[in-house]
């Protein structure tokens, strides 16, 4: 499943870094604290995070992460907007907590 | 970083990326009621003036072998995301000092940690680096100055297993290891 196709099963809203939505989704990580995420996160996760700086960007570059949910409707910053688009990296805005959007996934059984 | 002593050991190491081969470290948790203060300052050539601004952007670094940066970026995330503060200062004679405040009793806040891993981490893998570590708490004022303790070695390295243990004691003795 890619970006697109799991934003569009959740309603999710690609808020940036749309172009490169058709990247493959090859697991899941939820983290808050940037080291741990650093640290555990493998190429093609898809990370749940409530953070909103622009280091998350550079932790999913890094990490060659498939994208980026900010979950508990929380808003990115400005800056953390434009370094996706840059950088090609899809964020995506979720209402649900992160716990709650792990459950949606899973019951999607795709992962 | 669940500990902010990792901080001090990334920071520390970035100086040492950088040529220093001495660097202060001052943790001070009596400047403010309430508040931790972290200081590490090397001297290392410096941070170039049109660079400083945009140190804590992660996309901004001199690494040649990734071109993201995270060190700075994470440390000064994790001062204000605890209402607490950030500033860099950097001077091609005298060297670059970071310096970020906590504030203690704030959730998201991190404990102090084992600074005694910190230093003696650092030490380890860099026989030639000399470290000044500065400790205060309201119950104990305490510093090492590895200049002062290699006088006393007489030729043995300061990376020695049992040099290190002796230092981790020492710094364990007097500010105690669960922090």
């Amino acid at each position: 499943m890619n970006v697109k196709e799991l934003a569009d099963k959740l309603g999710l809203e690609i808020h940036a870094g749309k172009q490169a939505a058709d990247r493959d989704i090859l697991g899941g990580y939820t983290g808050d604290l940037l080291s741990d995420v650093m640290a555990r996160i493998n190429p093609g996760t898809a990370w749940m995070t409530i953070q909103t700086h622009q280091n998350i960007v550079a932790v999913a570059v890094l990490r060659e992460a498939a994208c980026i949910s900010i979950t508990g409707g929380h808003r990115p910053d400005r800056e953390t907007v434009e370094r996706a688009e840059k950088e090609n990296m899809p964020v995506l805005l979720a209402d649900d907590n992160s716990f709650d959007l792990c459950l949606k996934i899973a019951d999607l059984k795709v992962l | 970083m669940k500990e902010l002593s990792l901080h001090i050991l990334d920071i520390a190491e970035n100086s040492i990326g950088a040529k220093a081969d001495f660097v202060r470290i001052a943790v001070d948790e009596t400047v403010k009621e309430g508040y931790i203060s972290i200081e590490i300052q090397d001297n290392g050539p410096g941070i170039q003036k049109e660079m400083i601004g945009s140190v804590a952007d992660p996309f901004v670094t001199t690494r040649t072998e990734r071109r993201i940066g995270m060190g700075i970026s994470l440390f000064k995330a994790a001062a204000e995301q605890s209402c607490g503060a950030f500033d860099i200062e950097s001077d091609e004679k005298k060297g670059t000092r970071v310096k970020a405040v906590f504030k203690k009793d704030h959730v998201d806040t991190a404990p102090v940690g084992d600074t005694a891993a910190t230093i003696i981490t650092l030490l380890a893998g860099n026989p030639g680096l000399d470290i000044r570590y500065e400790h205060a708490t309201p119950e104990n004022s305490f510093f090492l100055d590895t200049r002062e303790i290699r006088q006393d070695l007489e030729g043995i390295d300061i990376d020695h297993p049992a040099v290190l243990e002796k230092i981790k004691e020492l710094i364990n003795d007097n500010i105690g290891s669960k922090r």
